[in-house]
């Protein structure tokens, strides 16, 4: 017997954890009430936000919000702590293949200011340096290099860039600027490869040049370089194909977790959960283990759920496929109240959620799953894997989260919409999310709700021209 | 000749050339949004210089003698460019990929093959492929008008300066000179040592006085050698030395030239990115006789500054070589919203110049407002 799926407040959460804890619930040493990081670590937005009450949940919020205390704890018990910045999902990989390193996303901090509603300053600290708000939210990372209460410094620092954002690559320079070494490492804006010319297939199934795959194999051999130096080991193909394996299997569970959720008659775990549930592909939460302990949970849960046919909202929910992540979380619940459940998302690194090939050499693979970053290529690409996706989980909707400032949002959102449009004539928002919505929430929510009921209109024509079991892209009275 | 129209200073114009296409670097010009493909665009967080391209590529949809359009992936929104301008033009786009790194050979080659596709591109608009001994004559007649160019600042007024390297860049010829004189300069010998940039003198006459359209070398350009400035000239008093760096100026935008120097000021180093800044390194003539190709790499991506740069050091080197040479006491700093490469620069840059700095924020404005000229009159009074 379980609890029906409900989302509740933070207070109701530390009332249900006290009572559950009382009748035996057992957590990990990071566990405890959800409401000591509002009210001790100042995590406001908190407050705010509806959580699903199961366990699995409130484990999965708790690993997320002790990140930074895993990261003090694993420096001080000798462990060399790696910053990987912006290359989202490959540097942790190798860094995680070698024992006595322990790899995070200082990028990570791009959340910090809406969870601490603001308190944490660093946007302040970061507005003092010249980086306004011109910039995307991922400038609180560079307050966070600031004032350092947040991460530790890490003891080697990794950034890829080239064919990344510009707001990433220039704040990243000012981190250097104030006196923390980068180990920059080139990645190519992803082409197509030209008549004749060597082409290899990427996970995710885009193709880059061969010379491509080469070019990237060689940076990553740079930074296996560094990495061993930091270990004081090698990071023989041994090492790398079982850190692989090991990120297949948070992949996988992942991918499991994605499947069953989209594709539900009701939606099993909210919109909220699965955001944060996706962002532990790309660097573990700094534990990689646990990490996938903790997505394990989550499944048992979605399985327990759908054997007993509970799930949030009914089948009437708007599927909605999500693009890109939204700086405010609350934003996330938001979707559920103007009645859509999500059904697919592409949160920038979807490379990140693929299987790294392992019939390969696992250099060769890392390569290839490097350069299937969807930032890398042309937005093009990316809208391709976009529509590939909206007819795999029969996504009814599409929204694109615009980051606010973001070098990468300036034009490839319309792209996107236009090729949507174009291919699937489905009804599409494009909105922009700051790190605090609350004076826009009302708008937000008009916009949604019009989103909504624009694909239940759709879904009615569609149904009157007989089309209700059908493709639903196919139907010729569809519009946009 | 057909037209190949760029902007990026890591593109070589010399390849192009030696490909028998018209090399043009521009910077494009506003105007063009109106066009369908380009305005829908207008107000979506694009920055300046893409939707000046944008309305570049519209409004030159119906010239006959451009056969393609080479962007740079230096920036972000410029990567993504690629894809909008394809839209707008009628001729192909060739996105080139210049790697942000620069410290490794595989950053290195990773350019130079970046050079071959592009020459491959080329071929297929109708270029030729060149002979590595065309290839380096090409090089050579750049390289010898490049350095007539450099011993040209001190005898042009600043703004004259910048106009001449515009329209020298825009040309796509190393025949061209203001007013369409053409030099008798001889193609120099591979085998001779490299003219050092102030010294050639292959002018056809020697005039020393300062003027717009003298253009002639051989003059020494240790500053403060030559030039007479406007305010020079109207008040007795020496200008004040600034730099100008950070994004380029529009044709809209010369006029700051003007504002500088009613203000007491004059622009002594363009450290902008159509200034002199993103010049190309005089040839290595020994590496030009041994390999061409390699030899034009090195000039460029081996040499040029810039805030894309990861690390951007050298930018900062080259600054303050040219700062203390030229005796600068303040920088312009132009940029613009959107552009976050140069706007994150601001601010570090303020913190390590020995000189006050004046950020200016120049958007697409016809000219420049009433506030970026009280801001110039400010910022030099208190310099003064």
């Amino acid at each position: 017997m379980i609890d029906a799926p409900r989302q509740i407040t933070l207070e109701e959460w530390d009332e249900r954890r006290a009572a559950l804890t009382a009748a035996g619930l057992r957590e990990p040493p990071y566990g405890g009430p959800l409401g000591r990081h509002a009210r001790e670590a100042g995590d406001a937005r908190l407050f705010k936000l509806r959580f699903d009450n199961s366990t699995a949940a409130l484990r999965l919020w708790n690993f997320l919000l002790t990140e930074e205390a895993r990261l003090h704890a694993a420096r001080a018990a000798g462990r060399k702590i790696v910053g990987t910045m912006k290359d989202l999902g490959t540097v942790p990989v190798m860094a995680y293949a070698l024992p006595g390193l322990t790899a995070f996303y200082p990028d990570g901090a791009w959340w910090t200011p809406c969870v601490m509603e603001l308190s944490d300053r660093l946007f302040a600290i970061a507005d003092s340096l010249g980086v306004d708000d011109s910039f995307c939210p991922v400038r609180a990372m560079l307050g966070a290099f600031v004032n350092q209460a947040h991460f530790p410094i890490p003891d080697l620092l990794t950034c890829s860039v080239g064919a990344t954002c510009d707001d990433f690559s220039a704040i990243a320079q000012r981190v250097e600027g104030l006196g923390h070494p980068i180990l920059w490492w080139e990645m190519p804006h992803r082409r197509a490869p030209d008549p004749g010319e060597a082409a290899v297939k990427l996970p995710g199934g885009f193709v880059a040049p061969r010379e491509q795959v080469d070019f990237v194999r060689g940076e990553l051999e740079r930074i296996k370089t560094a990495l061993e130096a930091l270990a004081g080991q090698k990071l023989d193909q041994r090492r790398l194909a079982a850190g692989i394996d090991a990120a297949n299997q948070v992949r996988a569970a992942l991918a499991e977790l994605r499947l069953l959720c989209f594709t539900a008659e009701r939606a099993p775990l909210p919109a909220l959960e699965l955001l944060v549930a996706e962002m532990l592909a790309i660097h573990f939460c700094s534990d990689r283990d646990e990490a996938l302990a903790v997505l394990t949970q989550l499944l048992a849960e979605v399985y327990a759920r759908l054997d007993v046919e509970q799930g949030y909202g009914d089948a009437r929910a708007v599927r909605v496929y999500w693009v890109n992540p939204v700086a405010d979380l609350r934003l996330m619940n938001l979707l559920e109240e103007c009645g859509g459940r999500l059904c697919g998302t592409e949160y920038l690194f979807c490379h990140a959620l693929d299987r790294i090939p392992t019939d390969l050499e696992p250099m060769e693979a890392l390569a290839r799953m490097a350069l299937a970053d969807p930032m890398a290529g042309p937005a093009s690409d990316r809208a391709r894997r976009v529509i590939r996706d909206l007819r795999r989980f029969r996504a009814e909707a599409l929204v694109v989260a615009r980051i606010p400032g973001a070098s990468h949002c300036a034009s490839e959102g319309q792209l996107i919409r236009e090729a949507v449009r174009a291919e699937l004539g489905l009804p599409v928002v494009e909105i922009e999310v700051p790190p605090l919505s609350d004076p826009f929430l009302p708008s937000l929510k008009t916009r949604l709700e019009a989103l909504v009921e624009t694909a239940r209109e759709r879904r009615g024509k569609n149904a009157d021209c007989g089309m209700r079991n059908a493709e639903f892209n196919s139907c010729s009275c569809s519009s946009s | 000749m057909k037209t190949i129209l760029y902007s990026c200073p890591y593109v070589p114009a010399e390849w192009i050339a030696a490909h028998a296409l018209r090399p043009s670097r521009i910077v494009p010009r506003l105007g063009g949004e109106a066009h369908a493909g380009a305005a829908r665009w207008n107000g979506s967080g694009l920055c300046l210089l893409v939707r000046a391209w944008l309305g570049e590529a519209a409004r030159r949809r119906e010239e006959s003698g451009l056969a393609a359009i080479v962007l740079s992936t230096t920036c972000d929104q410029m990567r993504r460019a690629a894809e909008l301008v394809e839209r707008v033009a009628d001729v192909p786009v060739f996105l080139m990929n210049i790697p942000s790194t620069w410290q490794t050979v595989a950053a290195q080659n990773l350019y130079g093959e970046e050079l071959k596709r592009l020459g491959r591109f080329l071929v297929t608009l109708g270029g030729q492929r060149p002979s590595a001994e065309t290839l380096a004559r090409v090089m050579l007649e750049f390289d010898e008008a490049r350095a007539a160019l450099r011993a040209a600042r001190g005898r042009l007024s600043p703004k004259d300066f910048a106009r001449a390297l515009a329209e020298f860049q825009a040309a796509g010829s190393p025949d061209w000179r203001p007013g369409g004189e053409r030099l008798k300069c001889e193609p120099p010998s591979l085998m001779e040592p490299l003219p050092q940039a102030n010294s050639v003198d292959c002018s056809p006459g020697r005039d020393d006085s300062p003027s717009a359209q003298d253009f002639s070398p051989g003059k020494s350009t240790v500053w403060p050698a030559s030039p007479v400035g406007t305010t020079e000239l109207n008040t007795g008093h020496h200008p004040i030395p600034l730099a100008l760096v950070g994004e380029a100026l529009l044709e809209q935008q010369m006029e700051i030239f003007d504002l500088i120097e009613q203000a007491g000021g004059r622009i002594d180093l363009d450290a902008s990115a159509m200034g002199e800044r993103t010049l190309p390194a005089p040839l290595d003539r020994r590496a030009l006789k041994d390999d061409p190709l390699a030899a034009l790499a090195e000039a460029y991506f081996g040499s040029i500054p810039d805030a894309m740069r990861r690390p951007n050091s050298a930018l900062y080197q080259w600054l303050k070589i040219n700062m203390a040479e030229r005796g600068i006491r303040g920088i312009v700093f132009r940029r613009s919203l959107w552009c976050d490469l140069w706007n994150a620069e601001a601010q570090r840059m303020k913190e390590w110049a020995l000189a006050p700095l004046l950020a200016l924020d120049l958007s697409d404005e016809e000219r420049p407002n009433g506030s970026t000229v009280s801001r110039i009159g400010s910022f030099l009074e208190m310099l003064a």
